[in-house]
């Protein structure tokens, strides 16, 4: 098997006495989806603060294409090819669509080679917004904006993509275009992707592996299909048998 | 609006500007200034450098300012000592109190810790801190009694264009980084800076950056300040009343515009000139109501009053340009 093209070591953060993330191990390779659930608090967030620099981890290392990346910083990050998502979108407001996914576009992967003012427009266009460039985010619809989330992160060419519930909060349908367009971003720009995703069906069909926190630690890890016949998710999800039986 | 991709800077803003600076620099021949208007126009130019200057951080990178008196002080003090010490051609000495003060105005690194209020919380200790410092300083800045500089009528007389020129390519440089990818970071760091650093912009170099360039330029303005009047007091040129000043005329004029601390400044001197000679109790007051005012109404103070204007007379000349055709 060839190297991974991100591996995480024992990575572990502590906010004063509470380990929010316990010595977590993972490994991602080339054009994998790998999908991370676990309940409310399990540290998901923290782990991709971690990985993309926005938190200096307590201890853990992070190895990216074979070379320490662990606490550096997430705008040095972002020009190694390592971008992330946030959960709760934050759109630069007082700029247009494509002056948001511009700024972006400027930095982001140095071995790019479309210069930055014509990336954006294509960007919007792959992810579906080309006709609202000229409006600001404020008139989006949320779907809208996670749209323009996914396009200022992939406007800087990432290699990894972390990417933090693009797909929870918004319609069912929107569900099944965003889904969709998560996978049109593996499979037809090769980009490995980390996705956080409550919403089970789509990070069921969309992972090729899937992994599973609870209270800062790992408790699983397989195909999606062992993954939810894993007696311990089972129980994190759902409490063990005699609590689920009690009236 | 044409259809072909925009020059960097459109002909009609090139030339409107060109013609307006050209004017400004032949107006001491053509209208005969009295010393007072003279006075008057000379101080305009060197606060709207200095608002201009405000504007990079406290409208385009979003840190607003209270301290910046610290640095016109310390650009006006180092080109008024380094003018004394010997034949020092004035320029030079400018620039010199200009370069310290750009990089002076690191000393508020640490501060970007902070955002928000509590930012600009921090610059009103940094910038008192400076005044005491300075103040008390009398070897440098001849404390309280201040410094005089010799009385050269001709320099006087010149600095008007030296105060244009400032003006010119301060507006001119304010202009490009509005329009350019350089000022869509500072846009983007003023909107959320964590989100910024996310997709790759280094919020600290273009922070760090933009306080040597706001700094380098007040202090120029500063330096030019202690020529023309030719006596500097540190309680004067570091007082808090100039920070507020800078944050005063940036707000009325328009923050985050190009044009709105120009006019922010013009309207600041006419109401002090006036308004100090007839009510000296009276003009903070004026300021402070002009300020709520503003930013119940016109968040975008002048500047965007100009806009709303321009756009009303565009709606009402277009139906009628369309009834004129029948």
């Amino acid at each position: 098997m060839t190297a991974p093209l991100l591996s995480v070591r024992a990575l572990s953060k502590s906010f004063g006495g509470l380990r929010a993330l316990d010595a977590v191990d993972l490994e991602l390779a080339a054009g994998e989806i790998l999908g991370v659930i676990g309940p409310n608090g399990a540290g998901k967030t923290t782990l991709f603060s971690l990985i993309a620099g926005s938190l200096q981890p307590t201890s853990g290392q992070v190895h990216f294409e074979g070379r320490p990346v662990t606490g550096r910083a997430a705008h040095r990050l972002v020009r190694g090819g390592i971008v992330r998502t946030h959960q709760i979108v934050r759109p630069f407001a007082n700029l247009t669509v494509l002056e948001n996914v511009t700024v972006a576009a400027l930095h982001g992967n140095r071995r790019a080679d479309v210069p930055a003012r014509y990336r954006a427009p294509r960007v919007l266009d792959f992810v579906g917004l080309a006709d609202r460039a000229g409006q600001f985010p404020g008139l989006l619809t949320l779907a809208g904006r996670k749209r323009l989330e996914l396009a200022r992160a992939l406007a800087t060419i990432p290699r990894v993509l972390l990417l933090d519930e693009v797909i929870a909060g918004v319609n069912p349908t929107e569900a099944v275009a965003l889904a969709a367009l998560v996978r049109r971003i593996r499979d037809e720009l090769g980009t490995s992707i980390i996705m956080i995703e409550h919403v089970m069906p789509a990070v069921m069909s969309l992972s090729d592996r899937v992994l599973v926190l609870d209270h800062g630690r790992k408790i699983a890890q397989g195909t999606p299909a062992e993954v939810v016949r894993d007696p311990g998710v089972i129980e994190a999800y759902l409490g063990t048998s005699t609590e689920a039986t009690a009236p | 609006m044409s259809a072909a991709t925009p020059a960097l800077v459109p002909l009609r803003v090139a030339a409107g500007f060109v013609v307006g600076v050209a004017l400004l620099a032949v107006a001491p021949w053509i209208l005969d200034f009295t010393p007072y208007s003279h006075n008057l126009v000379t101080l305009a130019f060197l606060l709207i450098s200095g608002a201009v200057a405000w504007n990079w951080m406290g409208g385009f990178l979003g840190q607003v300012s209270f301290g910046h008196a610290a640095l016109f002080g310390m650009g006006g003090f180092v080109s008024a000592r380094l003018l004394l010490s010997g034949p020092v051609p004035a320029p030079l000495a400018w620039l010199v109190g200009g370069l310290v003060a750009g990089v002076f105005s690191l000393g508020a690194h640490p501060a970007l810790r902070l955002r928000g209020p509590y930012f600009s919380i921090a610059t009103i200790g940094l910038g008192e801190s400076v005044r005491l410092i300075f103040t008390y300083w009398e070897d440098f800045t001849g404390g309280s009694s201040g410094l005089s500089l010799p009385i050269d009528p001709d320099m006087k007389h010149q600095l008007y264009w030296w105060g244009l020129g400032l003006a010119a390519i301060v507006v001119g440089m304010s202009w490009l980084m509005r329009h350019s990818t350089f000022g869509l970071q500072l846009l983007a760091i003023k909107a959320d800076v964590d989100a910024a650093g996310d997709v790759g912009v280094s919020a600290t170099f273009y922070q760090d950056l933009v306080f040597v360039l706001s700094g380098a330029v007040v202090g120029v303005s500063g330096g030019l300040y202690a020529s023309y009047f030719s006596f500097i007091e540190p309680n004067d040129m570091f007082g808090f009343d100039r920070s507020i000043a800078f944050v005063l005329m940036t707000v009325i004029g328009g923050v985050g515009t190009i044009l709105g601390p120009v006019l922010g400044a013009i309207v600041f001197v006419l109401l002090r000139q006036y308004l100090l000679a007839s009510y000296p109790d009276l003009y903070l007051g004026l300021y402070g109501t002009l300020l709520i005012f503003i930013i119940l109404f016109e968040p975008l103070g002048l500047a965007g009053l100009l806009g709303r204007l321009a756009r009303l007379a565009r709606s009402w000349r277009a139906p009628a340009a369309e009834g004129g055709t029948p």
